[in-house]
């Protein structure tokens, strides 16, 4: 094999983490209902468009309804992942130095934001951003309104934190994405032993500070799978007590997937999908300390 | 080996892309190699040259070619990075499933073998979101690299998963490279072989292999090298290699023919081959690794 492990930086961004997870819906309240009862809060709502921010604990995710982002969804569609932003020492280094390696530009777009956040084009329609203030003066005291009465930092629900996002990729395609996180972003391909969660398969990248995966999922060999695209397929929760989330998550309404190879355990669990495309998978994590 | 495994080239047929996709489905191809000038140059505009690719039930090869790219600075490597994030689009559009990047002429290009090898890397990195393969050739009259050796060089150093690497049997024979070369190159980087011949011997300077190149190449069985693409073939075949054969025949005599004529001259050139390359090897080396 030619292949060898470059020396590449732990981590050329500084990448701390996940900013934000932001859906494109074109029924953003559905989707908000839902995402309130995995225990998401409502706290902010965009000054002019049709974007709202829920957030538990370190989590925050965008819901863009917006017109513009919107306009090319088919009608009935269901939300999709449209964007996630990583947390980098400086926005504008990670920017530059992944157009200077060959990343696609942000499209000129609405984005969820008017204010400028940089971005690149991710796997399918997704945009990957890059979210440098993140402490004292966060990125949504310019765009968005707080909502009266709600504090704006809501505790997470059974421990749930970050775990990753599942990507869908082509066939014979894990290599090429390996390549795009690793050069980009400094992802760690991990061997087997490390999977996770109710669906062992595909292929676990870490991020360099450890907090953050992607899991590609090439589709099933001989399965004659006409729709399969290259996309963000789902969100990846973290929770240190999977049968309690479960439990707890249930009583809101919840309803996990429960039959076998997928029924729930120890290391994980899965939604069963809403809304025609929207799923989330628990798995087994301790929180990361100190993630900011 | 069978039809399936070999396409025409569009630049081997005059007119436009319509006639170029009724003939070589006519002939009985199953696949075509497009160029960037076949959608651009449509009078209806590009987006109705690719409603014709798609519709022609023909699978695309790929798209050729990205010239002059690697090895420039400042504006011209922008420049030249705008040129290929178009080509990118245009083949991701057409569901070419690689992009054919031959390696650099330019007097504007820097010695820098590192530099060329970091900018493989960035067309590589355009590629991933789009779907689309890089597979790099040496031209035989490229200013640093100009032959097989030199191009698998840049991509094994280059390092990634969706670069590899194209050979054309004419800068082969052009060149006089030997097919221990080969020997070197791990198969499964191997993307993209392309097929022709021409009427005389090597010629000797770079610009005599350009203007032959470009003008007087015929399909393989027609020329004077008929021995060596045959074993050229073989030794490809031998090595595991299970991708596509294309015919790169530029011939100005042929783009002034009937279609029809000259896709049956690449028919007899595939039975040529198939007569003289018995049946393509038992994927030997996969089975052993499994």
């Amino acid at each position: 094999m030619i292949r060898e492990n470059l020396p590449l930086p732990s981590n050329p961004l500084g990448m701390t983490g996940v900013e934000f997870i932001e859906f494109t819906a074109r029924e953003p309240l559905a989707l908000g209902a839902l995402l309130r009862r995995m225990g998401f809060h409502e706290v902010a709502r965009h000054r002019s468009r049709e974007v709202i921010l829920y957030r538990q604990g370190d989590m925050n995710i965008i819901v863009n309804g917006h017109a513009d982002a919107v306009r090319e969804m088919a009608q009935g569609a269901g939300p999709v992942i449209g964007a996630v932003a990583f947390r980098v020492r400086d926005a504008a280094y990670a920017h530059r130095r992944a157009i200077e390696l060959g990343a696609w530009d942000m499209p000129t777009r609405a984005s969820a934001m008017e204010l400028h956040i940089p971005g690149i084009h991710g796997v399918g329609d997704s945009l990957i951003y890059f979210v440098d203030r993140v402490d004292e003066f966060s990125i949504y005291d310019v765009d968005f309104i707080w909502n009266d009465g709600a504090t704006r930092t809501p505790p997470a629900a059974f421990g749930l934190h970050w775990f990753g996002l599942v990507q869908s990729v082509y066939s014979d395609r894990t290599a090429d994405w390996i390549d795009f996180y690793r050069t980009l972003f400094g992802f760690d391909a991990l061997d087997a032993s490390h999977f996770v969660g109710v669906l062992p398969k595909g292929t676990l990248l870490r991020s360099p500070s450890g907090s953050f995966y992607f899991q590609l999922i090439e589709p099933p060999a001989g399965a004659d799978f006409v729709d399969w695209e290259e996309r963000l397929l789902r969100i990846g929760l973290g929770t240190p007590d999977v049968p309690a989330a479960v439990r707890g998550l249930e009583e809101r309404g919840i309803v996990f997937v429960d039959r076998e190879p997928l029924r729930p355990s120890e290391k994980g669990a899965l939604t069963q999908m809403y809304l025609g495309t929207v799923c989330f998978e628990l798995v087994h994590s301790e929180p990361p300390g100190g993630s900011r | 080996m069978k039809l399936e495994d070999f396409g025409m080239d569009t630049i081997t047929l005059a007119g436009p892309i319509e006639a170029k996709l009724r003939a070589v489905r006519q002939a009985g191809f199953t696949q075509i190699m497009l160029s960037a000038r076949d959608l651009v140059g449509h009078p209806e505009g590009e987006a109705a040259a690719i409603r014709a690719v798609l519709d022609s039930g023909l699978r695309v090869t790929g798209l050729q070619v990205l010239r002059d790219f690697e090895g420039l600075t400042g504006q011209l490597h922008e420049y030249k990075i705008d040129v290929a994030k178009s080509m990118l689009e245009m083949a991701r559009a057409v569901r070419a499933p690689l992009l054919l990047v031959c390696s650099t002429t330019s007097a504007h290009a820097v010695a820098d073998f590192d530099a060329h090898v970091a900018d493989l890397r960035k067309l590589a990195m355009l590629a991933v979101p789009m779907g689309v393969r890089i597979a790099f050739e040496g031209l035989s009259w490229g200013r640093f690299i100009d032959d097989v050796p030199g191009a698998w060089a840049a991509v094994s150093a280059a390092n990634r998963a969706n670069l590899g690497l194209a050979i054309d049997s004419f800068h082969l024979l052009a060149k006089d490279t030997p097919l221990e070369a080969l020997d070197e190159i791990d198969p499964d980087k191997l993307f993209f072989v392309q097929l022709s011949d021409f009427m005389w011997s090597a010629p000797s300077t770079p610009e005599e292999r350009r203007e032959t190149a470009r003008h007087l190449r015929v399909f393989p069985g027609e020329g004077a090298h008929s021995a060596a693409v045959a074993d050229l073939i073989r030794a490809i075949d031998r090595m595991g290699y299970e991708g596509d054969y294309s015919f790169e025949v530029f011939n100005d005599d042929y783009t002034q023919m009937q279609l029809g004529r000259v896709t049956d001259r690449a028919r007899r050139s595939v039975a040529w081959i198939t007569g003289h390359v018995s049946r393509r090897s038992l994927p030997v080396r996969r089975t052993a690794a499994a």
